[in-house]
């Protein structure tokens, strides 16, 4: 018997990669040497250029293949108190046809994954899950309902009738599997208004407001899509497909999005994309190797602490009196010939006094944006901050360049920047 | 990719040899290895090297790489379009990618350079 209290290990087993529902598309798309292993797909760093793709998304339309996410169904007249008790955010509030952000912690702290929840009826929902983290939190919520792991968080309701959980990714879920198929940036409206025929999805398309869910079909495809994404694009879908449609899908949203610019876009743009919108990467803004919390991660406003209960609420509780660091995003000088800042290079005040770390980072135009984790009573909007750049190889070294940092040490800044908003919308 | 008439080394640096002038860049192999370049660090004209001493840094998003030096000399010339366009070597890395050109000292160690058969069977080992 385990306890949610407990730190849940789980160590994802090796498996060679597989081809995703739309490898066919990349094949003919991508050069070859452009698709590589990724949470165990086959995926695409970029089809025309990563640049090339980031723009497209911003001024026109991207389409990304999420088909390696996790997509589960729970059913079941307790399955909103299952979840509420299993995530951070309030489940019990969660109207029909709605979604919402959420993650999953166990009772210690520690993020297992963020999600989306999206609720399909009084008893039925679908939670989509990073292709990474699946395994995990399938066995997780899998150990739940078969009573192996025990919710012992205070204040736990008992659930009397577990929810029933499908992969809706699996062959055995039939025709209700399902795959995510992501259409990000201002046209993405116009094309899908150009493939839907019902007035319902129409209506919710062109007032399109965020975190809505809507169940229609693509030709003789049902496709629900919602509006959600991770490129911090107002405009933004995602498309919920069988996967023997997906090629379909993808095939029509090319083809009806061509003269206004749509791209396929990659892994590459997908990750330039979300630093720019200060959206936080699993393992990078969000748990890792600082084990980086919700709260610190910007996330407080999603970890409903007047819950009555959730698996990582004493913990949270916590967290959120405690806590001393946090995530910011940075502004630095980004044109040709800079030298890029990189992941773990140090932050640094105007004092020149080192506050944190450089968690990840893209070249938009001639910017650098870069996600830090700092300390929390440093770095506001606007004050400057400057980097530190790491010894990366061997010759670095000699010269005197470190190879790591510690929180309060002075050192001598190589590129001054400045400190952005958290978040971004475009 | 590999070009015939060019020396190669076990670390994937190329040389072109002209006369005393030596042209150095870094292989297909190890521009496809490397991934998007973002960051050449080039040396100063004038500077003594020595043969595997520290030549340039090719840092990409993935990475970043030492280039060491091929052959003993000093450096006469340093491609300066690496610092606007370091992507250049992932487009064109043996012509409008080339990295310094070195005045040899002595001709002779080109011998302990492998030419482009001996570089591709490197490869066939695999």
């Amino acid at each position: 018997m385990q306890y949610t209290s407990k730190r849940f290990e789980f160590t994802v087993p090796e498996a060679r990669p597989q081809q995703s529902a739309l490898y066919s598309r990349h094949a003919a798309l991508a050069e070859p040497s452009r698709i590589v292993p990724f949470a165990g797909y086959m995926m695409p760093l970029w089809y025309s250029s990563i640049t090339d793709e980031h723009n497209a998304v911003r001024t026109a339309a991207g389409i990304f293949d999420c088909t390696h996410m996790g997509v589960l169904e729970f059913s079941g007249p307790q399955s909103a108190l299952f979840l509420d008790q299993l995530t951070v955010n309030n489940v019990m509030n969660l109207k029909t046809g709605r979604a919402q952000y959420s993650q999953v912690l166990d009772g210690t702290g520690a993020v297992l994954d963020d999600i989306i929840i999206y609720r399909k009826s009084e008893i039925l929902f679908m939670v989509v899950v990073n292709a990474a983290n699946d395994a995990k939190v399938q066995t997780w919520f899998k150990g739940v309902i078969a009573g192996d792991i025990v919710i012992d968080e205070p204040n736990a309701k008992p659930i009397t009738e577990m929810p029933k959980m499908r992969n809706l990714r699996e062959p055995s879920s039939g025709a209700d599997c399902r795959v995510d198929i992501a259409l990000q940036g201002p046209a993405s409206k116009d094309i899908l208004l150009s493939l839907v025929s019902d007035d319902n999805a129409k209506d919710q398309i062109t007032n399109m407001r965020s975190f809505a869910f809507v169940e229609t079909a693509i030709g003789n495809a049902d496709v629900p899509f919602s509006t959600t994404g991770y490129t911090g694009a107002s405009v933004a879908f995602e498309i919920y497909t069988h996967p023997d449609n997906a090629c379909y899908v993808h095939r029509m949203l090319m083809e009806k999005g061509e003269h206004l610019g749509v791209k396929p876009c990659g892994l590459g743009s997908r990750d330039s994309l979300r630093i720019e919108a200060g959206l936080p990467l699993y393992g990078h803004e969000l748990a890792g190797k600082h084990n980086i919390s919700p709260i610190e991660a910007g996330y407080g406003w999603a970890v409903k602490l007047d819950k009555d209960c959730f698996v990582g609420k004493t913990a949270m509780v916590e967290n959120h009196n405690s806590h001393t660091m946090k995530v910011v995003r940075l502004s630095l000088p980004g044109r040709k010939g800079v030298r890029p800042v990189r992941e773990d290079d140090a932050v640094l005040d105007e004092q020149g006094t080192c506050v944190g770390w450089i968690l990840s980072s893209t070249n938009v135009a001639k910017t650098q944006i870069a996600l830090a984790y700092v300390q929390k009573d440093k770095c506001s909007i606007d004050d400057a901050a400057s980097v530190y750049y790491l010894a990366r190889s061997q010759s670095q070294a000699a010269k005197g360049k470190l190879q790591s940092t510690d929180l309060g040490q002075q050192l001598a800044a190589d590129i001054d920047g400045t400190v952005l908003t958290r978040f971004e919308r475009f | 990719m590999i070009v015939d008439g060019l020396y190669y080394t076990e670390e994937h640096e190329w040389v072109k040899i002209e006369g005393n002038i030596a042209t150095v860049g870094i292989a297909d192999h190890a521009q496809e290895a490397l991934g998007e370049i973002t960051y050449v660090e080039l040396p100063e004209t004038g500077k003594e090297v020595t043969v595997k001493g520290e030549l340039a840094v090719v840092e990409s998003t993935k990475a970043a790489s030492d280039v060491y030096s091929p052959l003993s000399g000093t450096v006469t010339d340093v491609n300066d379009a690496l610092e606007a366009e370091p992507e250049l070597i992932n487009q064109d890395c043996y012509g409008q990618g080339w990295i310094v050109k070195i005045q040899v000292t002595d001709t002779g160690q080109v011998e302990q350079l492998m030419d482009a058969d001996a570089y591709k069977k490197l490869f066939e080992d695999d």
